[in-house]
């Protein structure tokens, strides 16, 4: 999967050259912004409803990164009730907390009380087509 | 302080193909699961679970069919893709803890950790699983030895203890580990090599390890002797860090049902030679030798049993698709018969070598040569972008009827935007 996009630093043309030629030029790496660690990244597809408070919609593409611990408020992927699922991790008084981003008590997962859920992976940004 | 020389580790994933599912599909966690060979053929992959039913590995599908039913048993058909991809990114995540590595399979890796002390080995090797299952999601077993027989051989027990990890090294245990290994199970000792060896009465690995030198080197070839070093913790192999470019390339598959018409053979083999060449494409290389084979089913009685295969050597040599798909056409054409049913077809490429260092032949052309290669580099390019077998030559057919079963796939690439796994929000 590989995305290059071209990045000019200067037109070509007669005249005074750019100070900028001693610099490398390269192509910028969207790669490289979006993925810290490659072997724990994996990008999964948004199914379903959209979470319109964190700005995440059907069929978006979410990087996913194994490899980190997830702070609070952070957007997280999660095996619940034997499914992947998008959810918000929030910590309150030394416990941790799913929830799906609205203010019902009853989405309100408390992980130390379901054991049997855990986090898969932390979700680092979201690509969203217009 | 201890400080052995040499020390090994060999990681392997345990139940990786069942793993590879799982990690996508919670709902099969703790569940019976067996992934199947290409075609849907024999059980290749299953889960602890399934073992205890008592489902063998290597087992024909249809035998177990029963069991499955009555154990809800869930079924996969191989998926490559994911597998390839899911193994690069453990391979990655293992080079960060030893830059000197051997892959030696899908699911397999030595790693040479001389440079930890012996007492760290243990909490080394540990950090390793917990990072590789982190990052990856993939559970490994590690075996820790001198040598790469010994480190097999530790973790083949590994797999069964409940920490997933033995250490060899500086243990007083190594000969009481070695008397229950069964000497099929020890690395390199094969069929043929385990008859002998029960013939004689060496039952286990700690009883191969104390034969007579001049037992072993009266009766095996340099191979078994190295085997037997290696068990009493001389090192013999050293890990091949480098992959070597390979020399063949051999693409066949089994077909999905029976075919007896030249045409669907002529499109399976044209697919096989256009995947091939794109292989050794993909490594810079050229090909002197084409060798096409096809077979009916081995089970089929005498009469209607029929197996040959035809090689071609080439003028000059080649990795161009048009070129290669002519002459596997003709190898065909001169080993088809008429009325069987075959059941697998198939191409290799031998003789490989560097692309750059070919010679010229007095009969090639340059110009048409350079077009040539730049036709083949806008195929690898388009497909690459895609999806493969977006751009083909029309011999290998569209419909491809032919092709394989694979009736249980999960259909998950995570290397592919078109079958990315996905998440719900609810």
């Amino acid at each position: 999967m590989k995305l290059l996009l071209p990045f000019h630093l200067h037109k070509v043309g007669a005249g005074f050259p750019s100070p900028a030629t001693d610099y490398v030029e390269d192509d910028i790496d969207l790669n490289a912004h979006l993925i810290k660690n490659i072997p724990s990244t994996f990008l999964i597809r948004v199914q379903g409803k959209s979470m319109n408070i964190i700005g995440i919609h059907d069929d978006d593409l979410l990087v996913v990164d194994r490899s980190l611990n997830p702070k609070n408020f952070s957007t997280v992927i999660a095996n619940v009730n034997e499914e992947l699922v998008v959810k918000n991790f929030v910590k309150e008084k030394n416990q941790s907390f799913l929830t799906s981003g609205s203010k019902k008590l009853k989405d309100k997962i408390n992980l130390i009380e379901n054991p049997e859920i855990c986090i898969w992976g932390v979700v680092t940004y979201v690509i969203h087509a217009l | 302080m201890l400080y052995s020389k040499n020390k090994i580790a060999l990681v392997d994933c345990n139940s990786f193909y069942v793993s590879c599912e799982r990690l996508f599909n919670p709902s099969i966690i703790k569940k019976p699961v067996i992934v199947l060979s290409s075609n849907d053929g024999c059980i290749i992959s299953r889960s602890t679970e399934a073992k205890v039913l008592d489902i063998k590995m290597g087992e024909p599908y249809f035998k177990v069919e029963k069991i499955v039913k009555k154990n809800d048993v869930k079924v996969f058909s191989s998926n490559y893709s994911l597998y390839g991809d899911i193994s690069r990114r453990v391979m990655k995540t293992l080079k960060q803890f030893s830059p000197q590595i051997e892959i030696y399979s899908i699911d397999e890796a030595f790693l040479d950790l001389s440079s930890i002390k012996d007492e760290d080995l243990l909490k080394h090797g540990n950090k390793i699983r917990k990072t590789v299952l982190k990052w990856t999601g993939i559970p490994t077993s590690i075996g820790i030895a001198t040598t790469k027989t010994l480190s097999k051989a530790a973790n083949y027990v590994a797999k069964k203890e409940k920490s997933g990890i033995v250490n060899l090294i500086n243990s007083k245990q190594t000969d009481e580990i070695l008397s229950k290994i069964n000497i099929n199970d020890v690395w390199g000792v094969g069929r043929q090599l385990t008859k002998f060896y029960i013939k004689n009465g060496i039952k286990t690995a700690y009883q191969l390890k104390n034969m007579h030198d001049s037992w072993i080197k009266k009766n095996t070839n340099v191979f078994g002797s190295r085997t037997v070093m290696e068990l009493k913790g001389i090192p013999c192999t050293s890990l091949e860090i480098y992959q070597e470019k390979r020399k063949n390339c051999c693409v066949s598959r089994s077909f999905g049902r029976k075919v007896t018409k030249l045409e669907e053979l002529d499109e399976s083999i044209t697919t096989h030679c256009l995947n091939a060449a794109e292989k050794i494409r993909s490594d810079n290389q050229t090909t002197k030798r084409i060798t096409v084979f096809i077979r009916t089913s081995p089970f089929q009685k005498d009469k209607n049993y029929y197996a040959n295969s035809k090689d071609i050597d080439l003028p000059v040599r080649t990795n161009d698709s048009i070129e290669l798909v002519k002459q596997a056409l003709i190898a065909l054409k001169y080993i088809y018969r008429k009325g069987y049913k075959y059941q697998k077809a198939g191409i290799i490429f031998s003789g490989l070598n560097d692309a750059d260092v070919y010679k010229k032949n007095l009969f090639s052309s340059i110009n048409s040569e350079e077009k040539r290669k730049r036709l083949m580099k806008a195929i690898d390019y388009t497909n690459i972008k895609y999806g493969r077998h977006a751009l083909s030559i029309a011999q290998a057919g569209l419909r491809k009827k032919w092709n394989i079963k694979r009736q249980h796939s999960s259909k998950i690439d995570t290397a592919c935007f078109d079958f990315l796994p996905t998440a719900k929000i609810a």
